[in-house]
Formats: C-alpha cells, sequence, structure tokens
C-alpha cells in the first residue's frame, strides 16, 4: 500500500510529508546552532580578553564566500522555479550552478583554513579560533552534505521527474529549504565570528 | 530475506528490532548495577562467582577498584537512559503501534526509519565497545560533567562519539514520528479522536527532536576538547593530579552543565511521556471506561513539554547562579508539577467507578500510578533551591528519580509489553508468570529504591565507592545498603518467568482473538493479529469516534471501535 500524501498535499495540513519533515529537520538544526552560538555568547562574555576578530581571520575571503552562497540561494530557486514550469533542462543548469558554486565556497574555505594553520593558528590556540573551527567545519559538512545533495538531483537523481514529478519538485524544494538554511547560518557565522 | 528481516522498511519489522535490542540493553544496564550493589553492600571483599571473570585489571583477586566501579555506574546510567529505555518506549512502542493506531500503512518515511535505527544500533555498539579500550568504559558518570570529562580515559571519547549517533538517531525517529502522526491520521481521525498515546508520542518526538541537538553541539564541544586541545570547557589555572594544565583556559566548565541538562529535563519527560501514554491506554481499556479528562490531559502534556524547556537550571542549584535566577527555575519547576499532577489526577480518578479487570498489563498500569506519585512528590525538595541544596548529590536524587523511570517508565513499559504482545504474536503471555513477575519486581524495586531515600535523608553522597562506609553518619545505615543489594539480585531473579514468557509463549501461549482486550483502538479492531507484513490495513479505515467509547449506553458491547460507524 501507497504512503499517502508523499507528493500530494494533505488538504487539512497543507503540506506533504517531504516539506513538514524538512522544516522539522531544519528545526532542529537551529537548536544544534543555536547552542553552539550560545556556547559562543557565553564564552565570549565570560572571558577575561578576547581576541580582535577580524584581524585574525580572513574577512575578505569570507565576504566573497558570502556572496557566493547568496548567489547559490538565488539560483536552487530559480531552478525549482524553472522545474516548477516543466523546464527540465534550464533546471539541470541552474542546479548544476548551485552544486557548482557550494564547491567553490568549500574551495575558499579551505583556502582559508589553509592560511590560517600556515600561520600557526590552531583549535587550541584560544577559545576565538576553537570556535571557529568547529562552528565553520560543522557548516562546511553541511555544505558538503548538500552540494551533495544538489549533485544528485541535477544528475541521475533527475530521473525520477519521468515517472513521479510531483514527488520530484517536492524534493527539489526540500533540496532548496535546506541550502537557503545553510546560507542563513553561514550569513549568521560571517557576522558573529568575522565582524563581530 | 534481508530486506524482510534485518533491513526492513516495514515498521513492526524495525519496531521489533528496536524492542529485541533496547530490552537487551536493559538487561546489560541492570547487570551493571547488579554488580555494583555488590560493592555498596560488602565494599572492599571479593565479588563472588563472577569476580575472576573481570580481569586483573578492573577487580584485583575479584575485589573492585574505585576506577572500574566509576565504570560502572557511569554506564549503568548512560545505558538505562539512552540505549534502552528511550528507545524501547519510542523507537519500538512509537514504531509499532504509531501507524496502526492512526489507521495509516506505514511510517511516513520507511526509509530514515530504517537508517534510524541502525544509527542507534552503531552509537550502542560504541557505547559497549568502551568497556574494551585501554583505561576502560567512561567514568566520568552519566552527565560527563567537565573538566573531569576531559581529562577522563579514552572511553570517554566513546561515550561523545556513541552519543553523536544516539542523537542522530533521535532526529530521524522523530521527525518521522511527527510527520507520521500529522499527515498520515486515517480520515475521521481527527485530533481530539487520537489515543493518548499518540498525544504523548507526539510530545515526546517534539521533545527529542529540539531537545538533543544542544547536547549534540556540547559532544561536539567536549569531543574538541578531549582531541584537538580546545579549552571549552576549562576555565583557566586548572591544576590536575597536581600538575597545572597547560591549555589555553578562559572556558567554562558550566557551560557543559547548561547544555546538558537543556537536554536532559526534557529528557526526563521523554523518557515518562510514553509510558503516561501506555498507561492511560490500559487504565481505559481495563476499567471499561472513557479516560477521565481527556482533553485535559492533552492540553496538560502539551504545556508539559513546553514547560520541560524552562526548568533545567534546577540541576545546578548548588552552581552558584545568584538568587534571582535561582528564584526562576524554582518557579518554573514548582509550574511543572502541576500537568504531572493532572495527568495523574486523571488517571486515578479514570478508575473510580470502573469494574476493573486485573490482567497482568492492568496490575503493572496501576503500580505505576503510586509508584510515579513517589518519585513525582519526592521530586518537589528537589525543585526547590533551599530544600535541595542539603540533598543535593545524595541518594535522595537516585531514590527520586529511579521511582519516576524504573517502577514508572520500566512497568508501563512491562504492562505495554503485556498488552500488546497478542497483537504482535497472535498469542497470549501466561498470566500466572506474570503475575510472579509483576509481585517480585513491585516489591524488589520498593525494596532497593525506598531505603535510598532514607540514606539520602541522613546524608549519604551517591557517589560513594564504599557505600559511605567511611562516614561515621552512614555507617548506622549500612545495614540498608546489605538490604538493598539482596532485593536487587531477587529483582533479578524475578525477570527470570518474564524473559521465559516472552519467547516461551510463541510457541505455548493461547491462541489470541482478533481483539483479545475488547479495546476499541484502530490497531485491535481494524488490522489483522497479528499484523500483515505490508500495509498493515486492508483497506485504510475510516473514523467515526473518539478513542474511548466503553460502555456506551445503549451500545451492543461494552465497547465500540473507533472505525465503527453505528452503535
Amino acid at each position: 500500500m501507497e504512503i499517502p500524501y508523499t507528493a500530494s498535499i494533505r488538504p487539512d495540513t497543507g503540506v506533504t510529508n517531504q516539506k513538514l519533515g524538512m522544516w522539522l529537520f531544519l528545526a532542529s538544526e537551529v537548536m544544534l546552532f543555536g547552542s553552539l552560538f550560545s556556547s559562543y555568547a557565553l564564552l565570549r562574555s565570560g572571558a577575561m580578553s578576547w581576541p580582535d576578530q577580524s584581524s585574525i581571520v580572513n574577512v575578505p575571503l569570507a565576504a566573497v564566500n558570502t556572496g557566493i552562497l547568496i548567489v547559490s540561494s538565488v539560483a536552487i530557486v530559480r531552478a525549482a522555479t524553472a522545474l516548477r514550469g516543466g523546464n527540465v533542462a534550464r533546471f539541470r543548469a541552474l542546479m548544476a550552478a548551485t552544486a557548482t558554486l557550494g564547491i567553490v565556497f568549500l574551495a575558499i574555505k579551505s583556502v582559508e583554513y589553509r592560511g590560517e594553520l600556515a600561520e600557526g593558528l590552531r583549535p587550541s590556540t584560544n577559545n576565538f579560533v576553537g570556535l571557529y573551527f568547529v562552528m565553520t567545519f560543522l557548516h562546511a559538512m553541511h555544505v558538503t552534505g548538500g552540494v551533495l545533495v544538489n549533485l544528485f538531483l541535477c544528475g541521475p537523481g533527475v530521473n525520477m521527474n519521468g515517472h513521479d514529478a510531483a514527488r520530484f519538485l517536492g524534493r527539489v524544494d526540500a533540496a532548496a529549504l535546506y541550502w537557503n538554511f545553510i546560507d542563513v547560518i553561514w550569513i549568521l557565522m560571517f557576522i558573529v565570528l568575522y565582524l563581530l | 530475506m534481508f530486506r524482510k528481516y534485518v533491513f526492513s522498511l516495514d515498521h513492526k519489522v524495525i519496531g521489533l528490532q528496536y524492542a529485541l535490542t533496547s530490552l537487551f540493553f536493559l538487561l546489560i544496564g541492570f547487570s551493571l548495577a547488579v554488580l555494583f550493589r555488590w560493592q555498596l553492600a560488602y565494599p572492599g571483599q571479593p565479588v563472588p562467582i563472577v569476580g575472576r571473570w573481570l580481569g586483573e585489571l578492573n577487580a584485583p583477586g575479584g575485589v573492585m577498584l574505585p576506577e572500574f566501579y566509576n565504570q560502572l555506574v557511569a554506564m549503568h546510567g548512560t545505558i538505562m537512559v539512552f540505549l534502552a529505555v528511550v528507545p524501547l518506549s519510542v523507537g519500538a512502542f512509537g514504531n509499532y503501534l504509531i501507524p496502526l493506531q492512526i489507521g495509516a500503512p506505514d511510517m511516513a518515511f520507511p526509509r530514515l526509519n530504517m537508517a534510524s535505527y541502525w544509527t542507534y544500533l552503531a552509537g550502542g555498539l560504541v557505547m559497549l565497545a568502551s568497556f574494551f579500550v585501554s583505561g576502560g568504559a567512561p567514568n566520568s558518570g552519566w552527565t560527563s560533567y567537565p573538566p573531569l570529562a576531559v581529562f577522563a580515559t579514552l572511553g570517554q571519547t566513546f561515550w561523545l562519539v556513541g552519543m553523536f549517533l544516539l542523537i542522530v538517531s533521535a532526529l530521524f525517529g522523530s521527525v518521522n514520528t511527527i510527520a507520521t502522526i500529522v499527515q498520515l491520521r486515517a480520515p475521521g481521525l481527527t485530533w481530539f479522536r487520537l489515543p493518548f498515546f499518540i498525544w504523548a508520542q507526539l510530545v515526546t518526538a517534539f521533545l527529542l527532536l529540539l531537545a538533543f541537538p544542544p547536547l549534540q553541539g556540547a559532544a561536539i564541544l567536549q569531543f574538541a576538547d578531549r582531541v584537538l586541545g580546545t579549552s571549552f570547557f576549562l576555565p583557566s589555572g586548572l591544576f590536575v593530579g597536581g600538575q597545572a594544565v597547560s591549555r589555553a583556559g578562559e572556558g567554562n566548565a558550566l557551560l557543559w552543565q547548561h547544555l546538558f541538562w537543556f537536554l536532559a529535563h526534557p529528557e526526563v519527560y521523554v523518557l515518562i511521556l510514553p509510558a503516561m501514554g501506555i498507561v492511560g491506554e490500559i487504565i481505559a481499556n481495563n476499567t471499561r471506561k472513557p479516560l477521565w479528562g481527556y482533553r485535559v490531559m492533552v492540553y496538560a502534556i502539551l504545556f508539559l513539554g513546553f514547560m520541560s524547556f524552562l526548568v533545567w537550571a534546577h540541576h545546578m542549584f548548588l552552581t552558584g547562579m545568584g538568587t534571582i535566577i535561582s528564584a526562576f527555575f524554582q518557579t518554573t519547576t514548582m509550574i511543572i508539577s502541576v500537568p504531572s499532577v493532572i495527568v495523574l489526577t486523571a488517571l486515578l480518578l479514570s478508575l473510580y467507578g470502573g469494574s476493573i479487570r486485573f490482567n497482568t498489563p492492568m496490575l503493572f498500569a496501576l503500580a505505576f500510578l503510586p509508584m510515579f506519585g513517589i518519585g513525582g512528590l519526592s521530586g518537589l525538595p528537589l525543585g526547590l533551591a533551599a530544600s535541595d541544596i542539603p540533598l543535593h548529590d545524595t541518594m535522595y536524587v537516585v531514590g527520586h528519580f529511579h521511582y519516576v523511570v524504573a517502577p514508572g517508565t520500566i512497568f508501563a513499559l512491562f504492562a505495554g509489553i503485556y498488552y500488546w504482545y497478542p497483537k504482535i504474536t497472535g498469542r497470549m503471555m501466561n498470566d500466572v508468570l506474570g503475575w510472579i513477575h509483576f509481585v517480585g519486581s513491585f516489591l524488589c524495586m520498593n525494596g532497593i529504591l525506598f531505603p535510598m531515600l532514607i540514606l539520602g535523608l541522613a546524608g549519604v553522597n551517591r557517589r560513594l565507592y564504599d557505600g559511605g562506609m567511611q562516614y561515621a553518619h552512614a555507617q548506622p545505615l549500612h545495614g540498608l545498603q546489605v538490604g538493598m543489594s539482596y532485593a536487587a539480585w531477587a529483582l533479578a531473579l524475578f525477570q527470570l518467568p518474564f524473559i521465559w514468557n516472552v519467547f516461551a509463549s510463541l510457541k505455548f501461549g493461547r491462541v489470541a482473538d482478533v481483539n483479545p482486550w475488547h479495546a476499541t483502538t484502530l490497531e485491535w479492531t481494524a488490522a489483522p493479529t497479528p499484523p500483515i507484513a505490508h500495509g498493515n490495513f486492508e483497506t485504510i479505515p475510516a473514523v467515526y469516534r473518539p478513542a474511548y467509547e466503553y460502555s456506551v449506553p445503549g451500545a451492543a458491547d461494552d465497547f465500540v471501535p473507533q472505525n465503527s460507524a453505528s452503535l
């Protein structure tokens, strides 16, 4: 027996299973990143001295990275719109662009890490550098997961569009939600870890 | 074959996988307690029978070393909470029963469901593996407080990795549970027609979803402290073993406690809510009456779920948090006791005027009420800062939370196993063995736990390796420790009839009817017993009435199934 509302909207709740599941997952992610941001606030407010963050980390590179993620967010939303309009080729191109931008983000992030490690900075240097590495690495892991999903959706995953278009669109919408979420998390990290 | 029994996507098979695995962990966790009770009763004497198998590193000549005792206690707590009771009440009962009770063909995300089980198993195995690494299992208590835990042996790293996996598993499970309950209810099954068990599982899933990630964040930070040499939880100027610690410092050990208890207080309600749900089902069924105050109970647990996020620091009254903050947290703590009392009162009033059937599940469900009552009421003095200060970290605390979880939650889980066993296997469990199991467990549980309250009030600390023999104020009470240990060993013996009953009834149990308890909920009336392999229902049932239509005046039977259109 088929599981109902996998792709179709349940009238009295107004969502599909996929969409609800993704929102619930993001709620949980808010608590995960929230706990780390809270730890940052508590450690910083309790510290005798806190380093000048922007002189330690690479603000220009991170600013470029922020722009890249914002552009990729626009791209994935437009990809979903293209798919909704039935333009599969355009969807695939935009989704591939999203994934590529994600990979560029990770490449720039690794250049940043390499620079910091070359300067002798380690997680153990002080609590700011420790939190910087832990939080941005956790974020980078989330980006990696998102890139893999996006690659799947514009690659082999697109076959599903042929036989179950509604469900495939639901998947793309969920992927877009997730991608925008990690974009928002990055913007918060950029403000908190680089600028403040 | 593998798809059917091992990597199954069917919620019933996954539920049974959860059930067997968590019952196994329940046995392991209990065995650790059986073992360390020897040390508390007869400190410094060689452990009989099993002493020589504990290893020379842990127990030279069979005498337990303090480090090994700490491992046993830390792992007893960790295993019981995270590997036994939560997976059994949520993973097993939730998985098996939610789709059947709401008239759904399966959980909303079957693959996620399978992933949840296998991540749980991986987390459990990592935890168990820690016993075999250098330095043994984690020995910093189930709360893993830093700085102690940061400098503990390698086992603590396993604890953190295991916990990370368990939280991922809980995330998968809770997303699935909520989506299933919200989306897959059968036509006509409106919110206030849901069985109370479903409500309890829904609130529990929200707690798992939102309270566990902060511990995941904390575990990541502690992992960094241990492996990368950061000092998130290490203050400046720390000395370990007389040596100054060469770390950057400036960390905050209390940060861990905040993150840990932000998880672990909602966790308390994760432990108790499914149990309340099970007891509600069984009491309504065996009193042949609707639950008294069903709607109020639902509102109470919704409020309980919300409030449980606002009480965590009552575990930390002794951290010097100041009077304003402790006043806030003791106020919220007093408020959160109200919904628990509402649920317990409603369950108690449900008994009034019923013609009660005293079968095995009902005995356990009835015992739940006073046992959870003692557990809950003994917690009130701990919620008030003034009385918590002398009681903090004494055996009284241990007695309090064990009353809630052991004869509270675990009795409810036993009740659930006896109640739904015919649903799962098509056969009844033996009532005589069930009665022996019940009476023995009830007496022994109280024999272990009530003296804890007495010891705690006398000021005996909870983390003493010798049961308090080195302190003058504890020595006159040492006889209690001996008695408690005998009760624990007897409790172990009284579990044998249960284990036999579970396995032997598969073959020798009386064949059950489709609806042996004459229940109203969908799992008994719309689905075949034992259930078909896939799909659960021949057709998705339609629901016409609330969950507990027992003894309706004018009806042909004393129960009207939810899917019955006419009386």
